[in-house]
């Protein structure tokens, strides 16, 4: 066995662009995914039961079946159900965004709840609607609980985004598959696609252990 | 665009689902009792004081667990029979990516464990005569994991969810068949929402027992 990165190293440049195409639906899915999440945790902690209903369900349904099947769904089944022309890129961005709003929508919940009742009372005896308190008063105090849980959450979304590949998305392991193929080099080729995701993915962890450790200094607990 | 939802042809085809649902349990439960019972193997080595033991394990948990799983198992699917001359089938190329990955995540939850146990359990422990290991054994593990319970048994949930990734080098279980009956049949909303039911039906059930579970743990701590 002897190994050869030469045929890697010249076809850098497809991995490079995989690797864009793997940010891009990452980041395109937090975009739609958060602000999804929080209207998920907002409608779940309403008092009107049929919102709340609702809400729960879809995040439940979402966090308990595999993204690749509701990949698989949205891709084959969604366009034949309504009329739409499906693109692997709107499939993942579609996919990803709610599954990933389901996890934020439980992290949102989580952040709300761990705020004291004082602080309602305290709004609503100053006069603020609950609008008004939720916005000046217990989000902002929630969002920075909910700092560390979230970026652990982008995280496992940047290594879910491989499934796209699955549907011909020109991902970092989708250029993977071709590039093997094309050189007959799969050792060098994956090896090296895994230390590229490790890479990426090490160095957000420690980013997110160093805002953890910033934000434990500053007093706040993280929320799990 | 109206359809008429057609649930018929699944249930004429249910044998060939069926197979696959024996294959997501058989994997599942390989790769869980794997990936929980090595994670404890690793979480220990991890806590060690011995850099010798403790590095190489820290190594590991940090590798598997910063790199997607898909990729490990299409790295050992394509890749390691090449470095090792050892041949992967799909099973075990899935079963190997799953379970190490899987370790390396219920290490850290073990890990955690451990370390919130207080340093007096480990004094009085010394105390007594016992020695590191029998510490661990009788008075640190048996707490450590009844507390981490519910994370394993969301990592657990997880691995179950995770058993669909095996269809991507065709290992045969409930999404590959739902793919097959899909082709077969054009009926690609009813084979998918199957499958989608299917992992519902079992897991939610599962994720309201780990709320009980927390809910009673809190209250005995």
């Amino acid at each position: 066995m002897e190994w050869n990165f030469l045929a890697v190293l010249r076809d850098f440049d497809l991995l490079m662009l995989g690797l864009l195409n793997t940010l891009k639906v990452t980041g395109l899915a937090l975009l739609f995914g958060v602000p999804l999440g929080l209207a998920l945790a907002l409608s779940r902690l309403s008092t009107f039961r049929i919102l709340s209903g609702i809400a729960g369900f879809i995040v439940e349904f979402f966090r308990t079946t595999p993204p690749l099947v509701q990949l698989f769904w949205f891709f084959f089944a969604l366009p034949i159900l309504i009329d739409v022309r499906m693109t692997p890129l709107i499939a993942a961005v579609v996919t990803f965004s709610i599954q990933s709003s389901a996890f934020f929508a439980e992290i949102f919940r989580g952040g709300i709840l761990s705020i004291d009742k004082g602080q309602w009372e305290g709004a609503k005896a100053i006069g603020m609607t609950y609008g008004q308190c939720q916005r000046r008063i217990i989000l902002p105090q929630a969002i920075k609980r909910m700092i560390p849980a979230f970026m652990e959450r982008s995280i496992e979304l940047l290594k879910t985004t491989t499934l796209v590949s699955t549907v011909a998305y020109t991902d970092l392991m989708f250029q993977a598959n071709e590039l093997a193929q094309k050189t007959f080099r799969p050792l060098e080729v994956y090896t090296i696609v895994a230390a590229i995701y490790f890479v990426l993915i090490f160095l957000f962890s420690q980013f997110s252990i160093a805002v953890e450790h910033r934000l434990a200094k500053s007093g706040e607990g993280t929320v799990r | 665009m109206a359809h008429n939802w057609d649930f018929a042809t699944i249930l004429q085809n249910w044998p060939v689902l069926w197979v696959g649902i024996k294959g997501t349990v058989f994997i599942f439960v390989i790769t869980v009792v794997l990936g929980l019972g090595g994670g404890l193997i690793v979480g220990v080595a991890r806590y060690s004081k011995s850099p010798f033991v403790s590095w190489p394990a820290r190594a590991f948990v940090e590798v598997f667990r910063n790199t997607p799983v898909l990729v490990q198992i299409i790295w050992f699917y394509y890749a390691f029979p090449i470095l090792t001359g050892i041949e992967t089938d799909p099973f075990l190329a899935a079963v190997l990516g799953i379970s190490l990955n899987t370790m390396a995540f219920s290490a850290e939850i073990y890990r955690a464990g451990i370390q919130s146990i207080s340093r007096a359990q480990w004094e009085a422990g010394k105390a007594i005569g016992m020695s590191y290991n029998q510490t661990l054994r009788r008075i640190i593990l048996p707490v450590a994991v009844k507390r981490v319970l519910p994370a394993l048994t969301n990592r657990g949930i997880e691995v179950f969810k995770m058993s669909t990734l095996a269809s991507v080098v065709g290992y045969v279980e409930t999404l590959n068949q739902a793919k097959l009956i899909s082709d077969l049949n054009f009926n690609p909303i009813e084979s998918y929402t199957a499958v989608a039911v299917i992992f519902f039906v079992v897991l939610y059930p599962v994720v309201q027992g780990t709320y009980v579970l927390e809910r009673m743990l809190r209250k005995g701590d």
